[in-house]
């Protein structure tokens, strides 16, 4: 009896998880460009804290730059289709830009003065990491590339072009998450394929 | 059973599910979380040759020995993680040995000097800045006058070339210093053709091979791959022939191991064989070159009876091999090398020089021409150490050398060398002699810094810095270069800008363009053929009358001579290095410490068992080791291992061992230091410490694991069980017919399995043959093993317990040598063997070993939980524990830099071993993916078949049917070790052929 209420408390708790993830998609299907309001009145508070993913320590808007500015992943994310890495772009890379678009409102200026101090000072900003692999799986970013398209990213990462701060929308070391996907495509699902 | 079949309670992965989900829960309700904060660190400006996540490679050259061999290194992410073999290289053609392997263990040594340091009034080191290191060297040179001497241990190359020109323009003395020098080489070859040059020996041509003492196969001496590659291409069995090799040596090394016959002379002796050898050519055979006929007379006095009488060895094996080597043209007679530099080592080698020139060899496969690099005499160390004892010398510095360990301690060296009022040492680590010194300017390590090497004429080797320097070190060129621009006066006209400018102008000098510097850089230098000389036996006394080398020490009686023996430490400059100490010595499987070999009959004659620690003592000192009974010495001899015994090297080294050094008597004039020349008294301590060997049952007991046949049967096409059934036998003995039908109804469930799921489709089948017949033995697989796995070393207790975790292991085996029998080494590289059936599988709780659709013998570590049945069932005993975290103790910062990326580290209660180098395999397959290809054969090449300098392992798909592996395993020699259990194996071991003389 009592190990029922156990697996009975477990499975409330992954409904509601389940509901709140099923909620997410229908938040972000408003238009590409503009937050939603209550993400647009935080950002306007200028502290990213309350939006959801770890709070970055230069708020980067995914949702300006591949969103608005339909800039591809790959043009900052420029080793996903070769290596297992997709690659961090480096400070030069934001620099590129950034030496000349100085940013249009006091909060966009704010945080691109951080990235411009920072390039001055030789220092890289330290992202906090939002999606780590176990160590004891290996990711080849190339093959899932390779397979699925440039823009496949969404696929696991979600639409990053939706959102304002990164955060995570499947739990990529939740095995089943690969293999649902792997059993779906018909491909190979043998442990030694990612564990070793 | 059927899968629908209703089942009673609950099956073994339901419970452990059920197990799994309680342990979370508590997990859960404790507050533990696995979640940690990363952080993502981008580059500031990226670099244009590094992908994150794809290795680059450099080109370089190998330093650990004067050889020259060429390198590859991997990078990831701006740090080595892999040394290999360049493939273009004429020395090593891709191979390379221990010793080169484990250069990435002194890069990222915890035992670096981490930055310039100078002596305080108290004796202790303080840190200090370049500026002030490089002041303190200028004003000391500036008031040396001419005061200077300079030891350095660098090989031949444009550094060299700077300090000695450095050196000389200051009035100093510039000495070139090698412990193991090949003196008496150069010496015989001056004597007998007029050329002081150590002789360059071409192994793959040989059709015989007679090594008088010369260990050409053991660690280090001259040119260790080239030679292993040439001894596997003549020594190896192909279509029908192979060379025999025959070896006179007092004790048997891993080159005697890998002899057809091995004759325990006695010491100092050889010379009396050669020269028997050379009487016999000159007396049975027409048409021995007519210089050669004139020493017909000189030669008539040694007999091979002569000969015996003195070497203990029989005059009829001497005629007989005497008559072999003239009639499988070319031969090649070696001698030289620590094992056998006794007194009398310049006659051997001059004999061997002059059997060679008999038989026809010179010129052939024994080539001069070459000028291979050796340092400078030994005399030249004795005059600075006259010098340092005379007080000339004021300041000394010390490159690349470790004299106060590698000169034996009767030198007085350390003594002399402390009456120098400055000494400097570039040394990377706190060594014996850098602890003496005042200034210690720690040079870059080889892969941080550019630099070149000459070895030999025609190659030109170069070196590239590729990776950032690890401690706050300083490429020696560049202190030299801002010293001499600080000193000026003679020293101004070393004006380059930099080490790298001057390195590059010297290049730029021969090469011309700026294009062909680029290409020499990514090639790792240039090659060309090397030239030979051809030589005529000197003028004069060609042949010095034979004289049985001399010993010193105690006097004869019961006392024994004292054998060097060359180990894995080399020199001693491989100690601080835990792959290497933990590498099972090729010969006794000893790990970690020093032993004593001593002959079983005198073990028994002494009352003495293996553990028990015996103290040798000879009039220069004194030394502690236990016990190791050894078959293969000559009763009359005790061996001790070199490389052992530092007082200052590092954590790893310190204290380790001891140094049989310390027993010679090192004021010897001979124009060499002799390292075999020493008679020592044994006396037992009643003390004892267990060998910490991973030497498990030394004899076969009929298991047939390390199968051999003779020469004659192979070439009879015979298999390995017909050979030892014997020619006259059947097939193998029938199977009762309910065994037949057992076995194949158990065959077709097995391939009803592989029709299912994954299966089903088309895969690769991985497998891998080892030819056992190329195979010596060397161990230069277990260290790319350890390099490219990960594996942490466990230590000698953990040893002691039977815990070593070698993925890979050489198992060595003894046969014959009782009753009159000789004795035989068989070696056999085990690994997992990846059994189609194996064993390990079924018995796991939680499907962590199981078989991978393509052919592995997968281990999953986060699956397992470290029941430890899969190692109970393993047959072949290739499933290693990790009864600790020992990967956290085995890689302290910084070597914890040197771990491979792309495989896990395993965490403490794993089961782990060979996966057959699954990350290269899954890394060639992505590599196809992207380029749209299939595999094909080579793509995957694992790190022990990459490093083999015999290319005695072969790995590939074996349902390719064109693959080199598919075509090896069809050879009739092929076997499965064990092969009656059924477990069908993956590896397939083609059989030993002895090349012997059928009685």
């Amino acid at each position: 009896m009592r190990k029922l209420a156990v697996l009975g408390a477990g499975g409330l708790v992954l409904a509601v998880g389940a509901a709140i993830i099923a909620e997410r998609p229908t938040q972000a299907q408003q238009s590409p460009a503009k937050p939603d309001s209550l993400t647009a009145w935080v950002l306007a508070q200028g502290d990213s804290a309350a939006l959801q993913g770890p709070r970055q320590p230069v708020l980067f808007r995914h949702d300006i730059h591949a969103g608005a500015n339909k800039i591809p992943c790959q043009y900052c994310h420029y080793t996903v289709a070769e290596s297992s890495e997709p690659g961090i772009p480096s400070m030069q890379t934001c620099m590129g830009c950034h030496l000349v678009i100085g940013g249009t409102d006091s909060t966009h200026k704010q945080e691109i003065k951080k990235l411009r101090d920072a390039f001055a000072k030789n220092q890289p900003i330290e992202w906090v990491r939002v999606h780590t692999v176990a160590r004891h799986a290996h990711f080849p970013h190339m093959r899932h590339i390779k397979a699925m398209g440039p823009n496949a990213c969404q696929t696991c990462h979600g639409d990053v072009a939706r959102m304002a701060q990164v955060f995570k929308v499947n739990n990529i070391n939740n095995m089943g998450f690969c293999v649902t996907c792997h059993l779906q495509r018909k491909v190979n699902r043998d442990c030694s394929l990612c564990h070793y | 059973m059927s899968d629908t079949t209703p089942r009673e309670g609950i099956d073994r992965r339901r419970f452990l599910t059920v197990l799994g989900v309680t342990g979370a829960g508590a997990a859960v309700v404790s507050g533990c979380s696995t979640e940690r904060i990363e952080k993502l660190v981008p580059y500031l400006v990226q670099s244009e040759d590094q992908i994150p996540g794809v290795a680059t490679w450099y080109a370089s050259t190998c330093t650990e020995c004067p050889a020259g061999c060429g390198l590859h290194v991997r990078t990831r992410e701006g740090r080595a993680v892999k040394l290999e073999g360049n493939p273009e290289h004429p020395i090593n053609a891709g191979r390379l040995c221990a010793h080169g392997q484990s250069a990435l263990q002194g890069l990222y040594n915890p035992g670096r000097v981490a930055g310039p340091m100078a002596r305080q009034a108290d004796g202790s080191f303080k840190e200090i800045t370049w500026d002030e290191a490089i002041a303190m060297l200028v004003q000391r040179l500036q008031g040396a006058s001419g005061k200077l001497a300079v030891l350095n241990g660098a090989g031949r190359g444009s550094f060299t070339d700077l300090l000695k020109a450095w050196t000389e323009a200051q009035g100093g003395r510039h000495v070139r210093y090698q412990p193991f020098s090949y003196e008496p080489l150069r010496e015989a070859s001056r004597q007998t053709f007029g050329i002081a040059e150590v002789p360059r020996y071409d192994f793959g041509r040989a059709n015989y091979i007679v090594s008088f003492g010369a260990d050409f196969l053991d660690s280090g001496w001259i040119s260790p791959v080239e030679h292993q590659r040439g001894f596997a291409q003549a020594h190896g069995y192909a279509d029908g022939a192979m060379a025999r090799h025959v070896m006179f040596a007092p004790r048997m090394s891993l080159t005697a191991m890998n002899a057809d016959e091995w004759h325990a002379s006695k010491p100092g002796t050889e010379a009396a064989i050669a020269l028997a050898m050379a009487n016999v050519l000159l007396t049975e055979r027409s048409g021995n070159p007519p210089d050669a006929n004139a020493l017909r007379g000189t030669l008539a006095a040694y007999t091979p009876e002569k000969a015996q009488q003195e070497t203990g060895v029989g005059a009829e094996v001497i005629r007989r091999v005497a008559r072999e080597f003239a009639s499988n043209r070319p031969g090649l007679a070696v001698a030289g090398g620590i094992a056998s530099q006794h007194r009398g080592a310049v006659q051997t080698a001059a004999a061997v020089n002059l059997l060679n020139y008999v038989a026809g060899n010179v010129g052939d496969t024994v080539r001069f021409g070459a000028d291979l690099d050796g340092g400078d005499a030994y005399g030249e160390t004795l005059a600075l150490q006259g010098a340092l004892d005379r007080g000339e010398i004021q300041v000394i510095l010390v490159h690349e050398a470790n004299p106060v360990y590698s000169l034996p301690r009767a030198t007085g060296f350390e003594a002399k060398f402390r009456k120098a009022a400055f000494k400097i040492s570039t040394s990377l680590y706190l060594d014996e002699t850098a602890r003496l010194c005042d200034l210690l300017l720690p040079n870059h390590h080889a892969l941080e810094r550019w630099d070149d090497a000459r070895p030999r004429r025609g190659v030109n080797g170069l070196l590239q810095p590729v990776m950032e320097p690890v401690f706050r070190t300083m490429a020696t060129g560049d202190v030299l270069l801002r010293a001499a621009q600080k000193v000026g006066g003679a020293l101004a006209h070393f004006n380059a800008t930099g080490w790298e400018a001057y390195l590059k102008s010297q290049w730029l000098k021969v090469l011309g363009t700026e294009e062909a510097w680029r290409t020499a850089l990514q090639h790792g230098g240039t090659y060309g053929e090397t030239p030979t000389t051809p030589v005529r036996l000197a003028n004069g006394t060609v042949v010095t009358p034979y004289r049985a080398a001399a010993f010193d020490g105690a006097p004869e009686g019961e006392s024994f001579y004292l054998a060097p023996v060359p180990s894995v430490l080399g020199d001693g400059r491989f100690a601080n290095r835990p792959w290497l100490l933990e590498l099972s010595d090729p010969v006794t499987k000893i790990t970690w410490h020093s032993w004593v070999e001593i002959h079983p009959d005198v073990a028994r004659r002494l009352d003495l068992q293996e553990g028990e620690i015996v103290r040798l003592t000879s009039p220069h000192g004194s030394i502690e080791a236990p016990v190791y009974v050894y078959p293969g010495i000559h009763p009359e001899v005790v061996g001790v291992p070199l490389g052992h015994g530092h007082t200052s090297y590092g954590a790893f080294a310190t204290g380790r061992g001891v140094n049989p050094l310390d027993l010679l008597d090192g004021a010897d004039t001979s124009g060499f230091l002799p390292y075999f020349a020493t008679r020592v008294i044994l006396t037992k301590t009643r003390r004892w410490k267990q060998v910490a060997k991973t030497e498990g049952t030394t004899r076969q007991l009929g298991r047939g694991i390390a199968d051999a046949m003779t020469l004659a049967q192979a070439k009879q096409g015979l298999s390995p069980a017909l050979a030892a059934a014997g020619e006259a036998a059947g097939p193998h003995e029938e199977n009762p017919q309910p065994e037949v039908e057992a076995i194949g109804g158990w065959r077709e469930r097995q391939l009803q399995k592989r029709q299912k799921g994954e299966y089903a489709n088309e895969h690769p089948m991985w497998g891998m043959v080892i030819d056992l017949a190329r195979c010596t033995g060397c161990s230069a697989c277990v260290t790319a093993c350890y390099a490219e796995n990960n594996i942490p070393f466990v230590g000698e207790d953990e040893i002691l317990r039977g815990r070593e975790l070698t993925w890979m292991r050489i198992e060595r085996y003894w046969e014959g040598g009782e009753d009159g029998e000789p004795l035989e080494a068989r070696v056999v590289p085990m690994l997992c063997q990846h059994c189609d059936a194996a064993p390990c599988e079924p018995v796991c709780p939680v499907y962590a070993a199981y078989h991978t659709a393509d052919g592995l013998n997968g281990q999953v570590y986060n699956r397992c939980v470290g029941t430890r049945y899969c190692a109970n069932n393993c047959p072949y005993k290739v499933r290693y524990f990790n009864w600790y975290a020992y990967s956290k103790a085995a890689f302290p910062e910084p070597l914890n830099l040197q771990l491979n990326p792309d495989v896990t580290v395993r965490a403490r209660g794993i089961m782990e071993k060979c996966t057959f180098c699954i990350q290269r395999i899954r890394g060639a397959q992505n590599r196809a993916r992207l380029e749209d290809r299939p595999l094909r054969d080579g793509d995957v090449i694992t790190a022990c078949a990459q490093a083999c300098p015999s290319d005695a392992i072969v790995f590939g798909d074996m349902n390719d049917g064109s693959s080199r592996v598919t075509r090896l395993k069809a050879d009739p020699r092929g076997y499965h070790i064990l092969e009656d259990l059924n477990v069908r194996p993956a590896v397939t071991y083609l059989a030993k052929v002895l090349n012997r003389t059928e009685a």
